[in-house]
């Protein structure tokens, strides 16, 4: 096989490869937020409306670590 | 030491700013007068006969394009990032002593090759690849500044109290990631002080002279992946970052779909890449990277597009702000022209139109409403949005930022409207044909016919300068405006008459 | 995954870059040997053309000149045949520019004089009515650096094989070498021996009696290596 046909393999696979990770993304991205347990992903707007040094963050790194 | 609560610092970010306005101000002043030479060659002497060597058109234009790209635009990018970075992360800088001096280190550093690469470029001491013209020593310093850039980003990160990462954020990283990339590879170059002749003598010749790893079209290949994608990452990528926290802080309003904004993500980084071929439209590097570039041009308007509408709809039921809010109109006019530029760029990669635009001033007007209209005013804006709260003061003047937006945004329709008909008109008459067959026209001809566009570009630069003298005065005045208080910044920035 | 993704700063760094990376990776480097193969014909450049270049680069001529044409009618006509990969084999870095604010000079060599440079170099506007180029005149005076030359010599020779004191076969069949110097004296002798060639075709008095005296102006190497574009 000549490199350009690896290439092409290789451009290929890449290509179906992202594709199905990218629509797998966007039915994470909306169906999470139904789901139990999920995240609901508008809610990360308030990361910046809320920024200031004293407001309560999103998801709080500390509320993680309790878990 | 009392006990004060806790604020975030914005020390560095202030050192950027100042850079962001002074190599404005210098970047677009080049600007100007390099149109002017176009239109009137006589200006090339402008400073005298003695000087000409360092005052005609070739030698600065490099010097233009990189004082707006590595200087105003870059310095935008870094202020930002330090104002930015901080308040969505929820963590100051004040905090860590380290993440201070690495800040303040690359600042200083930053400045010192900006300095190197002004006097090397009026030297002529140039590699010749655009948006590369700088030869090794100064490439090095360049890869420092850039690698405390990073440290900075992941440093803040690294202590961070918000566990999701904002989407500017993953703009601010992806640029970082994506120029280091690109410039390490297409940097790549030998210093012919190396060479060693036949009688064991070396370290001959000018010794910060190099040569390119690459020949011919395989540098012109990674030249134009480098080149496309700088614009990539320096142009597009950190200006999203910022329109993604500005706009929506200014308003008050929410981003329209936060979900859009992160699919819209990764839609332009995996297209992005790909489109850099449709530089080469024609030349000598493979057909099919040609088609790939043109193909993936065209794609590239869906995220671009996807971010845009998303900014748009942002301003959903509130477009009152638009008409009451000058900051709000840099802004949302700023997502227009990337619209519309991301628009036009993917038209100029189709192959058959690509077949006139290229070499002409078409390409040029494209590149400018992007610059001016885009990039600038969204700099402009997040400068405007970013200087109340770190001077604790407002802005100065409000009719002054209104009149600066008008006068501004004529400069920027002049600059692309005559820079369109130059283009088209010279494509034309290069490939016109008479009726035997033979060239219609003489290359000077499809000069001398250009001569009203150019002054017409030129006075709209002018116009574009002169507003960001008044973005200048303006922001220098806010320093020493009326005091505010911590509730009068919570969204829309307060504002002097 | 895409949530903890977007929760771990370091390996969404990795994704993004994977996501960038992949398209250089696939469009860059596979094509690599075959296009910087040269096409016969195609010769390096002596030490004062490579000065010339040099010239050319610190000049930025081309900001507003290309050395691209393109497979179109109307460009064979004006600039001669279209470009070729292998041309460019030996240019480093490339020079096609991005603009045409002046014509391609892919072939200038092929239709202009060194008499022509001289005259258009110290005023364009008086050679070609209506020019917008500015006049060059500093190379009149600005002795070229034969010694940066002659160390990009040595380094492409050392680290890219470039074929220096070689036969290379030239589109008759026949083979030329191109000499480079065993010694920095040895190639500023060689720069000068057609330094003088290039000035005996020059009017301009100056430059004549530099030349006489052994140096090179930078106008001398840039005509070379115009001369040189073919």
């Amino acid at each position: 096989m000549s490199i350009a046909e690896y290439q092409a393999y290789g451009y290929f696979a890449l290509t179906v490869f992202l594709v199905i990770v990218l629509y797998s993304y966007i039915y994470h991205l909306y169906s999470t937020d139904k789901k139990e347990g999920g995240h609901d992903y508008e809610s990360y707007s308030n990361i910046a409306l809320k920024d200031d040094i004293d407001d309560t963050p999103v998801t709080s790194m500390s509320d993680d670590k309790e878990k | 030491m009392e006990n004060r609560p806790l604020e975030y610092d914005y020390t560095v970010a202030k050192m950027f700013m100042f850079t962001t306005i002074v190599l404005g101000i210098v970047g677009m002043l080049v600007g100007v007068i390099l149109a002017f030479q176009l239109a009137y060659p006589g200006m090339n002497l402008f400073l005298g006969e003695g000087l000409a060597e360092y005052t005609n058109f070739s030698r600065l234009r490099p010097l233009h394009t990189d004082a707006v790209v590595f200087g105003f635009t870059l310095s935008g990018i870094f202020a930002t990032w330090y104002y930015v970075g901080q308040r969505v992360l929820k963590v100051s800088m004040a905090e860590s002593g380290f993440l201070m001096f690495i800040g303040k280190l690359h600042f200083w550093l930053y400045l010192v090759g900006v300095a190197a690469v002004v006097v090397s470029l009026l030297m002529g001491i140039t590699t010749s690849k655009e948006y590369a013209e700088f030869e090794w020593p100064i490439d090095i310093a360049i890869v420092i500044v850039w690698v405390l850039f990073g440290m900075s980003i992941f440093g803040l990160i690294g202590i961070r109290r918000e566990k999701s990462l904002y989407i500017s954020v993953w703009y601010y990283i992806a640029c970082f990631l994506g120029i280091a990339m690109l410039y390490l590879f297409n940097n790549m170059a030998i210093p012919t002080m190396l060479g060693t002749a036949a009688d064991g003598a070396s370290g001959i010749g000018a010794w910060y002279h190099s040569v390119s790893m690459y020949a011919g079209t395989n540098d012109a290949l990674v030249q134009w992946w480098y080149g496309h994608n700088a614009v990539a990452f320096g142009f597009t990528v950190p200006i999203v970052a910022m329109i993604y926290y500005f706009l929506p802080k200014e308003s008050g309003q929410a981003i329209y779909s936060y979900k859009l904004s992160l699919l819209s993500f990764w839609g332009l980084m995996f297209v992005y890449l790909w489109a850099g071929g449709h530089h080469l439209l024609f030349s000598t590097v493979p057909d099919w990277v040609q088609t790939m570039g043109s193909v993936f041009s065209v794609i590239l308007i869906l995220p671009s597009w996807g971010s845009a509408i998303n900014m748009l709809l942002t301003m959903k039921g509130e477009w009152q702000q638009v008409a009451s809010s000058p900051l709000i109109k840099f802004m949302v006019l700023g997502s227009t022209f990337y619209m519309f530029s991301t628009l036009e760029g993917p038209i100029q990669a189709i192959k058959s139109v690509n077949a006139i635009a290229h070499f002409t001033d078409w390409i040029v007007g494209h590149v400018h409403d992007g610059t001016l209209g885009w990039v600038g005013f969204m700099i402009m804006a997040a400068l405007f949005h970013m200087a109340p709260r770190v001077f604790k003061r407002e802005i100065y003047s409000k009719s002054l930022m209104v009149t600066q937006f008008w006068i501004q945004t004529l400069g920027v329709v002049l600059y692309f409207t005559s820079m369109w008909i130059a283009g088209i008109t010279q494509g034309m008459m290069w490939r016109a044909h008479d009726e035997f067959g033979n060239l219609a026209y003489s290359f000077i001809d499809t000069v001398t016919v250009l001569h009203p566009y150019y002054t017409i570009r030129g006075i709209g630069g002018l116009l574009y300068f002169v507003g960001f003298l008044m973005f200048a005065y303006n922001i220098y005045k806010t320093m020493s405006a009326r005091p505010v208080e911590e509730s009068e910044l919570q969204n829309a920035s307060p504002m002097g008459a | 995954m895409f949530h903890w993704l977007e929760k771990h700063p370091f390996f969404f760094a990795v994704a993004v870059f994977v996501t960038i990376a992949f398209a250089g990776l696939i469009e860059i480097l596979p094509n690599f040997a075959q296009q910087s193969r040269p096409v016969i014909g195609t010769a390096p450049y002596s030490t004062l053309e490579l000065a010339g270049r040099h010239v050319y680069i610190k000049n930025s001529c081309n900001a507003c000149h290309s050395q691209l044409i393109r497979p179109f009618k109307s460009e064979t006509d004006r600039y001669g045949h279209y470009s070729l990969s292998g041309e460019y084999a030996y240019d480093r870095p490339f020079l096609w520019g991005s603009k045409r604010t002046g014509p391609d000079l892919m072939r200038v060599g092929n239709y202009r004089t060194t008499d022509w440079h001289e005259n258009h170099m110290k005023n364009p506007a008086a050679v070609v009515p209506g020019s917008i180029m500015p006049a060059y005149t500093w190379m009149f005076t600005n002795k070229a650096d034969i010694d940066t030359a002659f160390a990009e010599q040595l380094t492409i020779a050392q680290f890219f094989s470039v074929p220096y004191n070689k036969p290379v076969p030239m589109k008759d069949g026949s083979t030329k070498i191109v000499k480079m110097g065993g010694s920095v004296a040895e190639a500023n002798a060689l720069a000068l021996a057609e330094a003088k060639i290039i000035a005996a075709d020059m009017k301009d008095q100056d430059v004549k009696d530099a030349v006489a005296n052994g140096e090179i102006p930078e106008i001398v190497a840039i005509i070379a290596y115009m001369n040189s574009l073919k």
